[in-house]
C-alpha cells in the first residue's frame, strides 16, 4: 500500500517538475520478447534523434486497460499508446487521442499502406491510430494429431458440416487420452462474426446497432450443440478453462487438435506446442460462401491528446512503421507490416514459422471481405455476453433457440445503454 | 533520561493548565496531547489523504456518470435506482458473494481452530509448524495459486486422479458452473493462517489450573473443551468471525486470479467485487461502480452491526 503510494507520487513528480522538452513515454501490452524488440527500436530512434529520451512500460493484456484508463483519467497518459481495434472508438470519442491526419504526409509517411488499413484507424473521419501490422482470424491445427488419426487436415474449402465429422473421427480414433477434434468455439466472437458475415450479416453496423438476428445466433448455437453431442469438440468444463490466452487454449493444453486464434499469434502457439502446427481459414458454411474473413489492424500506435510532445511522438510512430532497420527488428511479431516497402524488407529474413502467418494472410483470396467498422462502445460487454450465453447452452441451461433470442436482446440493451 | 523528560513535560502541562483556564478546553487538550498527535501524523496523513479522501470522492462519483476519461456529470440517484431495479448481474453477483461468505467463514474458522488446538499441545518445534501453516496465507492471490488450483481441480488434476481410484470420473471442478465456487471456498479454507495464529494466542491465555481442576473432578477432554475452552475463547472467536466475514465480503483476488478476471463459467464465480471491478475498469463505468461499492459498504456495516448486537448473548468477557 505505502509502496504503491510512493511510486505514484514519484511518477507524478516525474511528469511535472522534471519533465523534459523531448521526453517521450510509451506504453504497450505484450510479453517480454515484444518488449525487447520495442526497446531496441527506441534505442535506434534515440541514436538518430539526439536529445530525445524515451521511457517505455508494458503490461499483460488484462492489466493493460485498467492501467491505461487510470493514467488517462489522472491526466498522466503516456505520449505514444498502443491501441486495439476494440477500444479505439471508446478512447477517440472520449477525447483521449490526438487526431493525426494533419501530419500526413509531412511527418506521417504511410502512403504505401493498404488504404483499407489506414481507414481502420479512423473514427468519425479522423485518424487516431496507425496500424502496426495486419492479421486475420485463423484456425490453428495440430498436424501431428491428424496424422496419428489418419485423417486429412481441413482445406480452405472445408465446410462446418464436414469439420464436425472430422472432429468426431479424431475423438473416436482415441490416439491420445482425453483428446477431442476441436475446441468449442461457440463463445468466440471472431468465429461467430465470421459465421454471420458468411451469411451476409455483421456483428454491428457503422451506427452502433446490432447487425445480426436471433435466427442467425440460434442456428449457430444449434450447430455447436450438435458438435458437442457428436463429441467432435471438447466438453464444456474443459472449454471453460480457456481464458483468452495461448497457454490456456485446449490446443496448447493437449485437449484438442484445432483451436481458433489470430494469425499473428501463430508464432506464440508454435512456441508452446511441440507438434508441428499449421494455419487454415475459418470453416465455410457452404463450399462457395465467401467474405467471412478480413485483414484487420492487429494493433495501433495512437498519440495521447494530452501529450506535450506530439511532434516527437508522431516522428516516433512514423519511424516505427517506416524505418527498414526498425522493421527488421520488429519482424511480424505485431502482425504483418502494413507498408509495402517494409513488408518486402521483412519477408526476406523470415524463418519457416514466421512465413506461415505471412503466407496465410496473403493467400486469403475470396475468403476476405471488407473490414467491418470499429466495434461500438459496449462491444466489449457484448463479447462477454456471447461467451456467457454460449456456456449456458453448453452446460444445458438454455436451449439454442432461446439463447439466440437472449443474445440479441442483451446486446441490444447494452448498445442502448452506451 | 526518560524520567527527567516525563517530569519536565508534566510540569509544563501543569503550569499551562493553571495559566490558561480561560482559553477553554480545546487548547488544554491540545497542549496535553500534541506530542501524541505529532506521532500520529504519518498515519493521519495516510488516513485522510489515502483512505477518507478517496472514499468521499467515490461517494460523490456514485451520483455521477464518470467514465474515467471525461469530466463526471451529475445523474442524481440514477445509478442506485438502476442497481435496485434493472441490474440482474447485481443480484447474481450478490448471491455468489453471500454463498462464499456463508460457506467459507465457518469452514475456515473451524479448520483454523482445529489446527490451533493441535498445535497447542506443547509440541516441540512449534514455531516451525506455525510458520509452515501460515505460509498459504502469505501466498495470497498470485498466478502461482491459479496454476496450483488448476493442477488440483481441473479435469486431469490431482483430485480427479484420487477419485479415479474409486472408479469415479470427476468433471473439471474449477471450470464447471455447479462446482467452481466450492474450489474458491477450498482456497479460502486453505489460507487459514491468520485466524489460526489468533486462536493459538487465545488458547494460551486460558489458565491451565482450570483444566487441572476439571480433570481432578473427572471431566472428559471433550467436556473440558466444551465447558472451558470454548466459552473462554468466545471473544477470540467473535473477533475472528467479524474480521473474516468482512474479508470474505471484500474477497476479490481468488476469483479474479482463478477465473482469469471473467467470473466465469456463467458468472458462477462473479464475486460482487469482481463485478464492480469489471464495471469500473472494463466498461468504463466508474460512477456506477462507485455506487456498487457504497452498497457493499452498507451491507458489510449491517452484517457487522448485527454481529455486535448478537454478541452479548454468546460472547463471554470473563475478567
Amino acid at each position: 500500500m505505502a509502496g504503491g503510494a510512493t511510486l505514484l507520487s514519484l511518477s507524478a513528480l516525474g511528469n511535472s517538475a522534471f519533465a523534459q522538452e523531448n521526453r517521450l513515454r510509451l506504453i504497450w501490452w505484450g510479453s517480454q520478447p515484444r518488449a525487447d524488440r520495442t526497446n531496441k527500436v527506441s534505442d535506434l530512434f534515440k541514436a538518430k534523434n539526439s536529445g530525445v529520451s524515451i521511457t517505455g512500460e508494458f503490461l499483460g493484456w488484462a492489466d493493460y486497460w485498467p492501467r491505461l484508463a487510470t493514467q488517462v483519467a489522472g491526466r498522466n497518459a503516456p505520449d505514444v499508446i498502443q491501441m486495439d481495434y476494440r477500444y479505439i472508438v471508446e478512447y477517440a470519442r472520449r477525447g483521449a487521442l490526438a487526431p493525426l491526419e494533419s501530419y500526413m504526409p509531412s511527418k506521417l509517411q504511410i502512403d504505401d499502406f493498404d488504404p483499407a488499413q489506414i481507414e481502420g484507424g479512423k473514427v468519425d473521419g479522423h485518424l487516431y491510430g496507425v496500424s502496426l501490422g495486419a492479421n486475420s482470424a485463423a484456425t490453428v491445427i495440430n498436424t501431428v494429431a491428424f496424422q496419428e488419426a489418419g485423417i486429412d487436415v481441413p482445406t480452405n474449402k472445408t465446410t462446418w458440416e464436414e469439420f464436425g465429422k472430422i472432429g468426431a473421427e479424431i475423438t473416436k480414433a482415441g490416439k491420445r487420452k482425453g483428446y477431442f477434434g476441436f475446441a468449442d468455439g461457440s463463445g468466440g466472437e471472431p468465429l461467430f462474426e465470421n459465421y454471420v458475415r458468411q451469411r451476409g450479416k455483421a456483428l454491428y453496423t457503422a451506427d452502433s446497432k446490432i447487425a445480426f438476428g436471433a435466427d442467425d445466433a440460434a442456428e449457430w448455437f444449434d450447430m455447436w450443440a450438435k458438435f458437442r453431442e457428436a463429441k467432435a469438440c471438447v466438453t464444456p468444463d474443459i472449454q471453460a478453462l480457456y481464458k483468452d490466452t495461448i497457454d490456456t487454449s485446449p490446443l496448447t493444453l493437449g485437449k484438442a487438435a484445432c483451436d481458433y486464434a489470430h494469425s499473428n499469434q501463430f508464432v506464440g502457439y508454435q512456441a508452446m506446442v511441440k507438434d508441428k502446427l499449421m494455419l487454415s481459414n475459418y470453416l465455410r458454411i457452404k463450399p462457395d460462401s465467401k467474405g467471412g474473413h478480413y485483414r484487420k489492424p492487429s494493433m495501433f500506435f495512437s498519440v495521447s491528446a494530452q501529450s506535450k510532445v506530439i511532434d516527437q511522438a508522431v516522428d516516433y510512430v512514423n519511424f516505427f512503421v517506416k524505418n527498414p532497420d526498425a522493421a527488421k527488428i520488429l519482424d511480424v511479431e505485431r502482425g504483418i507490416p502494413e507498408s509495402k516497402a517494409m513488408r518486402e524488407v521483412v519477408a526476406g529474413k523470415l524463418d519457416e514459422t514466421g512465413k506461415i502467418p505471412l503466407e496465410y494472410v496473403a493467400g486469403l483470396g475470396d475468403l476476405a471481405g471488407p473490414l467491418p467498422p470499429p466495434p461500438p462502445t459496449g462491444a466489449g460487454e457484448g463479447q462477454v455476453v456471447l461467451r456467457t450465453i454460449s456456456e449456458q447452452v453448453a452446460f444445458g441451461q438454455v436451449t439454442p433457440a432461446d439463447a439466440g433470442k437472449q443474445l440479441v436482446d442483451e446486446i441490444t440493451r447494452i448498445l442502448a445503454r452506451g | 533520561m526518560t524520567n527527567a523528560m516525563r517530569t519536565s513535560a508534566g510540569t509544563v502541562t501543569v503550569e499551562r493548565y493553571q495559566g490558561v483556564k480561560a482559553d477553554g478546553r480545546f487548547r488544554r487538550l491540545w497542549n496535553a496531547n500534541a506530542p501524541g498527535y505529532l506521532f500520529l501524523l504519518p498515519w493521519l496523513v495516510g488516513f485522510f489523504g489515502l483512505t477518507l479522501g478517496p472514499a468521499l470522492i467515490s461517494l460523490y462519483l456514485s451520483f455521477t456518470d464518470f467514465d474515467m476519461l471525461r469530466a463526471p456529470g451529475w445523474v442524481g440517484a440514477a445509478n442506485y435506482v438502476r442497481i435496485a431495479t434493472a441490474d440482474p448481474k447485481f443480484a447474481s453477483a450478490m448471491s455468489v458473494t453471500l454463498t462464499y461468505v456463508v460457506l467459507s467463514v465457518p469452514f475456515k474458522l473451524t479448520f483454523a481452530l482445529l489446527v490451533a488446538l493441535a498445535l497447542n499441545r506443547g509440541l516441540r518445534g512449534l514455531p516451525i509448524y506455525r510458520a509452515i501453516f501460515y505460509l498459504p496465507s502469505l501466498l495470497g492471490g498470485s498466478v502461482a495459486i491459479a496454476v496450483l488450483w488448476r493442477q488440483l481441480f481441473a479435469s486431469d488434476g490431482l483430485v480427479n486422479a484420487a477419485l479415479a481410484q474409486f472408479g469415479i470420473v470427476g468433471p473439471s471442478w474449477i471450470s464447471h458452473p455447479s462446482y467452481s465456487i466450492y474450489t474458491l471456498v477450498a482456497l479460502s479454507v486453505w489460507q487459514f493462517g491468520s485466524p489460526m495464529i489468533i486462536f493459538l494466542a487465545g488458547l494460551r491465555q486460558i489458565p491451565q489450573d482450570m483444566y487441572e481442576a476439571a480433570s481432578l473432578d473427572g471431566a472428559s477432554k471433550f467436556r473440558q473443551f466444551y465447558k472451558i475452552t470454548l466459552p473462554l475463547l468466545t471473544p477470540v472467536i467473535f473477533f475472528n468471525a467479524v474480521v473474516q466475514t468482512i474479508d470474505a465480503f471484500k474477497a476479490f483476488t481468488p476469483a479474479f486470479i482463478i477465473s482469469g478476471g471473467t467470473g466465469g463459467p456463467i458468472n458462477s464465480t462473479l464475486f460482487y467485487t469482481l463485478y464492480l471491478y469489471q464495471e469500473a475498469f472494463g466498461n468504463f463505468r466508474m460512477g456506477y461502480a462507485s455506487a456498487l461499492a457504497w452498497i457493499l459498504v452498507v451491507i458489510i456495516a449491517i452484517f457487522t452491526a448485527f454481529s455486535f448486537l448478537t454478541s452479548r448473548y454468546w460472547v463471554h468477557y470473563d475478567d
